[in-house]
């Protein structure tokens, strides 16, 4: 059994992170002892039935008591309210860091020169991991040059944010590897966890499904919708076919840009067959997922995480379209059908089609989905989250080799001469193993 | 033999382990051999400097000297005893013990407040498992740290007892009115549990100190509870007293009180032996516990200022008991056999 300090954001913050949160919690605190650290003002009520829940300043960790845990986790994304405290604990004392944003670009950007008024370190960082281009590059972020998309493609700081890890947990090992960004430490790629729904309610959903069978089909667009969410090639691959009017296209969630959605619609007639409906309550997501019949959740640029949506939309059988991309390119072929970035339009609408033609094949697909569910369940999760932990953890010894490593290779260029040969570097280099890693 | 003791100080900071590699300097020297201590210079914060003095002494290259070469190295102290030898001995004084048995001390955990503490702990403890057994042989200063290397880091090892620097000048004087206790002045020595203690005796007993502190603050603490408790009259601050000094002082004792946590081994314990003096002591202070025989040549009090009372009080108040305790810790020092000629012959052997 592990001690461990479990560092994340926490209902009733809205982030899908504290709603991973509290499908992970319950399971790992029943088997291990855990502590949940938080320095958001409040933490829901539900959170404190799980373990104790203790208070942190991130200006003055409470170390003493941090160090009695075996092991603490820290939760990464994207948002700096929500991750900048945690970023500062876990860039001074080595644990495992569980990234949910693999392009931290943005979080540190705004952490440090939004937030922070530190341009100084967000300038350093860059430097620190991409050199010269890197600064830059940052500079010309700063003064508005460059783009935010831009940024996060070529610079993701994804290394900055795992500096001190002991071991990287992602949802996916094929978009880490995409970005360049690897870390130095162990890795783990572990299916997202989701408690998928009892089998009877899903087959109510089935039989809600069923009742309205279509056409008119119904495609829903769910979550919130930033610009990476390609509503704008939805909605001109959907008014560009003759069978259009087979559809209805429902979007509940929160709009980057309502406004320029809206005027979209007008521009393509597509008035009739879409519907907005914004941010929609637990019930009413329920509602709409429930009667669907096929889900659209593409994303481009990724930023490499996992989607919840897509599980959810698995958990109600329902088929889906998704990018070719970071964390989707790792979903079975038979689970869901993939659109190309590079010929969105086009694939949209062919696969429009093809479910047109067999609406069978799609309702097959999700029902394949629903099945794969079952290597997300939190049990699973939790039970590969400590394993890795307790492996990261035997190679703790490592992070002081490394920092010493660093330190004594950048003493050593001050003042040894270029020509000098490697001798003392491998001397020296040759001891930390020895020290740290044995003779084995 | 050339031989170099090779050893770790804190500058400016001398105690038992000190005064043990000058002796050893002196008892090999005694025996006909070439001897000379290496010592390292080590700070042991923050966290992040320790594997660096690791590093440095792993370094270093002490297997010859202007071309002759050195023929054995008794390492003493961490991270002393890493310097690699291939005739290398080591008689282990004690691993970083905040690494260890003092992590999470209330008093003495250091590394257990910083940051990096966990990651330098891990790192200690990994040398220590793979370097310790580069040596040809492990001998340890007591039972004690014996125990704390097989527990901790898996290594069997033989504990070496020394003497007392001039054992043979302790002697026995008059029972006086108080109870001694000599020591460097720090949280994990405990200082503040006998002053504690003292406001808990029924008798009006007194206990003077002697030592200096390791930083001023920790002094001043014990001064400052002195007189919040009101026991100014029965405590005595003697600050650093001569070896001459120290000998009467344990001489004229009516016994004497060391109950530091874990201690390593313990000289007090022993001079007090030589100078026929009961040695009052606390269950869980380690080496100290190897030589007091619970009734017979001292009292184990458990660590808390109520049964270090009772101990005090008891003894305060049967003084031909405490003698007969303090005659019979004198004989069971001449039993144990502890001289250099032996430690030397099995750091040779």
């Amino acid at each position: 059994m592990l001690k461990i300090n479990w560092f994340s954001p926490l209902p009733p913050a809205r982030s899908g992170i504290a709603h991973y949160a509290m499908q992970v919690l319950p399971v790992l605190a029943a088997r291990h002892e855990v502590i949940i650290w938080t320095d958001q003002d409040q933490v829901a009520p539900e959170v404190h039935q799980i373990a104790r829940v203790a208070r942190y300043d991130p200006a003055a960790p409470p170390w003493r008591e941090l160090n009695n845990g075996t092991v603490s986790i820290y939760h990464m994304g994207n948002h700096p309210e929500f991750h900048g405290g945690i970023w500062r604990v876990s860039a001074q004392q080595a644990g495992i860091v569980v990234l949910h944003d693999l392009c931290l670009q943005d979080f540190f950007f705004m952490l440090s020169v939004h937030y922070g008024k530190d341009r100084t370190g967000y300038l350093a960082a860059m430097e620190r991991w991409y050199g010269a281009e890197g600064r830059n590059a940052g500079e010309a972020f700063c003064a508005g040059g460059i783009s935010a998309e831009s940024m996060a493609l070529k610079f993701p700081l994804t290394r900055e944010a795992v500096g001190r890890a002991l071991g990287v947990v992602t949802h996916s090992r094929q978009a880490l590897q995409e970005l360049n960004e690897m870390p130095a430490c162990p890795i783990a790629a572990l299916d997202f966890p989701y408690a998928a729904a009892e089998e009877s309610r899903y087959r109510a959903w089935v039989a809600a499904r069923g009742a309205v069978p279509g056409p008119p089909y119904r495609l829903v667009v769910f979550g919130y919708l930033g610009r990476n969410r390609r509503l704008g090639a939805l909605l001109e691959a959907l008014a560009a076919i003759g069978e259009r009017e087979q559809f209805r296209l429902d979007i509940c969630g929160q709009l980057w840009d309502e406004g320029q959605v809206r005027t979209q619609i007008e521009q393509l007639k597509l008035n009739s067959i879409v519907n907005l409906y914004g941010f929609l309550a637990d019930d009413q997501v329920e509602q709409k997922l429930g009667t669907a019949h096929l889900a659209i959740n593409l994303r481009y640029p990724s930023m490499g995480e996992a989607s919840l949506s897509q599980l959810q939309f698995w958990d109600y059988g329902l088929p889906t379209l998704v990018t070719r991309t970071g964390w989707y390119t790792s979903l079975p072929e038979e689970a869901v059908a993939f659109v190309r970035p590079e010929h969105e339009v086009a694939d949209i609408q062919a696969h429009l089609r093809a479910f047109l033609a067999d609406p069978g094949a799609f309702r097959v697909m999700g029902e394949r989905g629903r099945r794969s569910l079952i290597k997300n369940a939190p049990g699973r999760y939790v039970d590969a989250l400590a394993q890795f932990a307790s492996e990261a953890l035997r190679t703790s010894p490592r992070v002081s080799a490394l920092a010493l490593a660093r330190g004594v290779g950048q003493d050593l260029t001050k003042w040894l001469h270029p020509d000098a040969g490697p001798y003392v570097l491998d001397r020296a280099s040759g001891e930390i193993f020895t020290v740290f890693e044995g003779h084995k | 033999m050339k031989i170099l003791i090779a050893t770790s100080t804190v500058p400016f900071i001398r105690g038992g382990a000190e005064i043990l590699a000058d002796n050893l300097q002196e008892a090999l020297s005694a025996a006909g051999h070439e001897a000379e201590l290496v010592s390292i210079p080590f700070k042991h914060y923050p966290p992040d400097r320790i594997p660096e003095h690791m590093l440095a002494c792993r370094l270093l290259d002490l297997t010859e000297t202007c071309g002759v070469r050195i023929d054995r190295i008794i390492g003493l102290k961490f991270p002393a005893y890493l310097i690699p030898h291939p005739n290398k001995v080591i008689w282990l004084l004690h691993q970083h013990r905040t690494a260890y048995e003092l992590w999470d001390h209330p008093a003495a955990g250091d590394l257990i407040h910083c940051a990096t503490g966990p990651v330098v702990r891990e790192a200690i403890r990994q040398a220590d498992r793979e370097l310790i057994p580069e040596a040809k042989a492990i001998y340890t200063l007591s039972k004690n740290v014996s125990g704390r290397l097989c527990r901790y880091s898996g290594i069997d090892s033989e504990p070496l007892y020394n003497p007392p620097s001039n054992a043979a000048l302790f002697y026995k004087g008059s029972a006086g009115d108080y109870f001694f206790f000599p020591s460097r002045i720090n949280s994990v020595k405990r200082q503040w549990l006998v002053i504690r203690a003292i406001a808990q005796c029924r008798e009006r007993v007194r206990v003077r100190f002697a030592g200096e502190p390791d930083n001023p603050a920790q002094q001043a603490e014990c001064v400052n509870t002195v007189r919040e408790l009101k026991l100014s009259d029965r405590v005595e601050w003697l600050g650093v007293v001569s070896e001459e000094q120290k000998r009467d002082l344990y001489a004229n004792s009516l016994a004497v009180i060391f109950p530091p946590v874990d201690e390593d081994y313990g000289y007090i314990t022993l001079e007090a032996m030589l100078s026929s003096k009961p040695v009052i002591t606390c269950s869980d202070s380690g080496g100290p516990l190897e030589f007091v025989v619970d009734r017979e040549t001292g009292l184990v009090a458990n660590p808390t200022p109520e049964s270090l009372a009772q101990a005090m009080d008891a003894l305060w108040t049967d003084r031909q008991n405490a003698a007969a305790m303090g005659e019979a810790g004198r004989a069971r020092y001449q039993d144990l056999n502890i001289s250099w000629a032996n430690v030397v012959e099995k750091l040779l052997c």
